[in-house]
């Protein structure tokens, strides 16, 4: 199976295979260096092709359908390649030359000076072996060693050098003359197209140093491997690291860095000659001739690994690039690549190069993160604890993170190593079992999900009312206790949890919510009245009550202060179901209330699996409902239409010696006209229900306490409500499953 | 093969008339010299850049038109040259070639006492 393709040739269509055509062309490039001196140099090739061109017609005439490699190769034979010239042509001819008259004597000159022997050497820039300006092909020549060698040690210079070789670069450039220079190397280094995984570097050093294709390959890739092996043990043993190292180690930097040099550097192996340069081997008609013919061998061979290589995915996306991005080199660069398409090749390359990283970058930082995730999540035993229930769900878990996840790496790894490796099987065993693991770890984790959501698809409340001392002096303080409770700091996820996060001491027997929320509310009678409400979510609402009824939340009371804890403790066996406390506190009109800045502590949040009835699943008290607005380190008084600020009513008494100067700005109370949103802080709970609500919230939260600065404990950290955040966002993610 | 001789060859065989490169080839073929197609276009070439020869198209019904070569008068006076010389040399090589008396032994001039 050969491609035949039509060439315009002396003026006639010749169909001729493609590969004969190269030797054809490869054949009058020899000629045309070989005249190179010669003054006729354009009409003798002319004539030796127009000689080839009937021959060729002579032979289509009888019954070829085409011209075959054979065809010119039996022309070529005929003809003689410049080596067998130069034997017959060389030769010493002193004789001749001392036995002749006048007019032959001249004759002798003029054929002698057009063999003339080598010139002195001198220094040029190649015109016709370049990338950019044919300074390193000319440089290789002089030298007469590889010009991708020359190539390598300027791009070397560059990049080590702090562009010192760029600039020797141009110097010589503008320097040296340009002059079509013949390639004097029997062995250079290409790419092989025939046999790549990025741009056939690794394959070209190979055939180079006649080594087998998986040594440079696999040195290539190295740092690669052990980065992603090392990284996925450190995920699984110790702590989430998503940086790919792979880059940022100094060793794997530079061998990348050298592989994209070399893909710039290297010109590809395109011609049956090239591909002879490339192994070194000397290029005449014989080896041609076997190189084509393994070549056809080679192909027989590709062809039936053909259908196999279809269900390579990964290689078959990146080959569709490399072809979309030859057809565009192509498209742009219509000369051939040897004149001058080395800019547009370079910028070719490192554009591939750039998409490769970036594309490669986001994929191995993706799988980390999702690794990362589900360790923390599931793997660690704190948390799995808390939101598993029973064996199946754990079992789930296990399956998920091991098949979903655990999988895809090490298939990953498998096909990298067999493609560095070579190895490519017929059967795809391996891949169906792989696959249908993953597809067991996909519903597993779905599973799991569905079963975690079921755990808060019904929420119940338990209410408390418990009896208030009246303090005398008309005023209630609402506190977070003082630390009475012992909390237990661990550097859990790199961020302090006991700060930041919704619960502040996570353990293997129990965790710290704080998740409560202070609501006040006006007073049916004359008395401060509080009452508790204990929220939880399960999977019935017998059971949700029962959760929620295990909330342990005991306020204590001092005259006029009302303390209330730090938060609440649930139990592996109790489970995370996402318990809330509302602390509604009723307060007479006429009487004072005022909510310490410590209890911006609590991290109230919500997650709502039902999407058929947004907001709260359960029997909302209309007068819960109805709190009012409130900031921290405020004093409020309670009045007939709402709380309204001490000062402000001293001030509207006439009595100007109000209590302490407070910052006006950003307290608004409800019912006033000209509130804005931004400044206050909603106390609804009706519209914090959702999870989008939440996170409104936890931004205006903060937005409130970096207003209310005049609290009296400012050593309290209060500008760092990201960790809620973060857990909150993750949380309604979860809930959208 | 020298210059000067294969040079001779393709004039003389020329001097009969017009000659096509190829059928320079196969005369020389038949007379039992064998030399590549491929060294003829350039020895061609430059014999015609001297003025040596002379060539006009024509039109071949198989491929592009033919180039046939024809001997200029200086390509035939230096024809006339190449001819003497080379009968010069062929001559001086068939004598000494043909002569059979073996040379006097210098070694015998000075027989031992």
């Amino acid at each position: 199976m050969k491609k035949i393709i039509n060439i315009n040739f002396h003026g006639r269509v010749v169909p001729i295979e493609e590969t004969a055509y190269d030797i054809l062309k490869q054949y009058v490039e020899s000629l045309r260096k070989y005249f190179d001196k010669e003054e006729g140099r354009d009409e003798i090739i002319n004539d030796i092709e127009s000689r080839f061109a009937e021959l060729f017609s002579e032979r289509l005439k009888k019954d070829a359908t085409c011209i075959t490699d054979e065809d010119v190769n039996a022309i070529i034979l005929s003809m003689g390649r410049p080596e067998d010239f130069e034997r017959e042509e060389m030769a010493p001819n002193g004789g001749s030359s001392s036995a002749g008259s006048s007019s032959k004597g001249s004759y002798q000159q003029t054929s002698q000076e057009s063999y003339a022997a080598e010139e002195p050497r001198r220094l040029y820039r190649s015109e016709n072996d370049r990338l950019l300006g044919g300074v390193c092909g000319g440089l290789a020549n002089y030298l007469r060693i590889d010009p991708a060698i020359m190539r390598i040690l300027f791009a070397l210079v560059t990049f080590g050098g702090f562009g010192s070789g760029l600039l020797i670069y141009l110097i010589l450039w503008m320097v040296l003359p340009s002059k079509p220079l013949a390639v004097n190397m029997r062995k250079r280094l290409y790419r092989n197209p025939d046999n790549r995984v990025l741009g056939g570097v690794a394959s070209g050093l190979a055939a180079y140093f006649h080594i087998d294709v998986w040594i440079p390959r696999l040195i290539f890739a190295f740092p690669l491997l052990v980065s992603l092996i090392t990284s996925i043990f450190h995920n699984i043993w110790f702590e989430f690291d998503p940086r790919p190292v792979f880059i940022t180690g100094g060793f794997g930097f530079t061998l990348f860095l050298a592989y994209i040099i070399l893909w710039i550097v290297l010109p590809e192996a395109v011609t049956a000659s090239e591909k002879l340069e490339m192994r070194g081997e000397k290029v005449d008609l014989e080896s041609i001739k076997n190189k084509v013919k393994s070549g056809m061998e080679e192909f027989k061979t590709k062809a039936d690994q053909f259908s196999s290589e279809v269900k390579d995915r990964v290689q078959h996306i990146g080959y569709e690039a490399k072809q979309a991005g030859q057809a565009f080199a192509a498209e742009a660069i219509p000369a051939a690549r040897r004149t001058g398409s080395g800019i547009g090749h370079a910028i070719g390359v490192l554009f591939k190069a750039f998409f490769l990283f970036i594309a490669g970058s986001i994929a191995f930082a993706l799988i980390m993160v999702l690794i990362g995730l589900l360790m923390s999540g599931i793997g660690t035993p704190p948390f799995r604890s808390y939101l598993l229930t029973g064996f199946w769900e754990n079992m789930l878990a296990w399956l998920s993170l091991v098949l979903f996840l655990g999988v895809p790496a090490i298939a990953l790894l498998t096909w990298l190593i067999r493609r560095i490796i070579g190895i490519r099987s017929r059967n795809h065993y391996l891949g169906y079992v792989f696959g249908s693991l993953w597809v067991i770890g996909l519903f597993s984790f779905l599973t799991m999900v569905g079963m975690m959501v079921s755990n808060f698809r019904t929420m119940a409340s338990v209410e408390d009312e418990t009896s208030l001392v009246q303090p005398a002096s008309g005023k209630l303080i609402v506190k977070v206790a003082p630390e009475k409770v012992s909390y237990y700091g661990s550097d859990f996820f790199g961020f302090n949890w006991n700060e930041d996060g919704p619960f502040y001491s996570l353990r293997e027997d129990s965790v710290m919510m704080t998740t409560v929320r202070v609501n006040l509310v006006k007073s049916p009678d004359s008395a401060y009245h509080m009452n508790l409400v204990k929220f939880s979510r399960a999977s019935n609402p017998a059971l949700a009550k029962e959760m929620a009824s295990r909330i342990k939340f005991f306020t204590r009371q001092f005259d006029s202060i009302l303390y209330l804890p730090r938060g609440f403790a649930i139990t592996p066996e109790e489970k995370f179901r996402n318990q809330q406390v509302l602390v509604i506190v009723e307060v007479p009109v006429g009487k004072r209330i005022m909510v310490d800045g410590s209890v911006e502590d609590y991290h109230f949040f919500s997650i709502d699996v039902n999407r058929r009835h947004r907001g709260w699943n359960v029997n909302w008290n209309d007068e819960w409902d109805g709190s009012l607005q409130w900031s921290s380190n405020v004093e409020y008084v309670m009045t007939s239409s709402g709380l309204e600020r001490t000062e402000r009513r001293a001030e509207r008494d006439g009595d100007k010696s109000g209590e302490e100067p407070k910052s006006s700005e950003g307290y608004r109370y409800k019912g006033h006209p000209d509130s804005s949103v931004q400044k206050n802080k909603n106390r609804k709970i009706s519209e914090s229900s959702g999870g989008e609500g939440m996170i409104h919230e936890a931004v205006m939260i903060r937005n409130e306490k970096n207003m209310v600065s005049t609290g009296a404990d400012t050593n309290r950290e209060t500008d760092n409500d990201q960790g809620a955040g973060m857990l909150v966002g993750l949380l309604s993610l979860l809930e959208k499953f | 093969m020298r210059k000067g001789i294969l040079e001779f060859c393709i004039l003389s065989i020329i001097r009969r008339g017009e000659a096509y490169p190829s059928d320079i080839v196969e005369e020389m073929k038949t007379a039992n010299l064998h030399i590549l197609e491929g060294t003829l276009y350039p020895l061609l070439t430059r014999l015609k850049n001297a003025d040596m020869l002379t060539y006009r198209w024509v039109e071949s019904n198989s491929g592009p038109p033919r180039k046939y070569f024809s001997l200029t008068e200086k390509g035939q006076s230096f024809f006339k040259e190449l001819e003497a010389t080379w009968n010069e040399l062929a001559n001086a090589v068939h004598t000494l070639a043909n002569k059979t008396e073996s040379i006097p032994d210098s070694t015998n001039q000075n027989p031992s006492f």
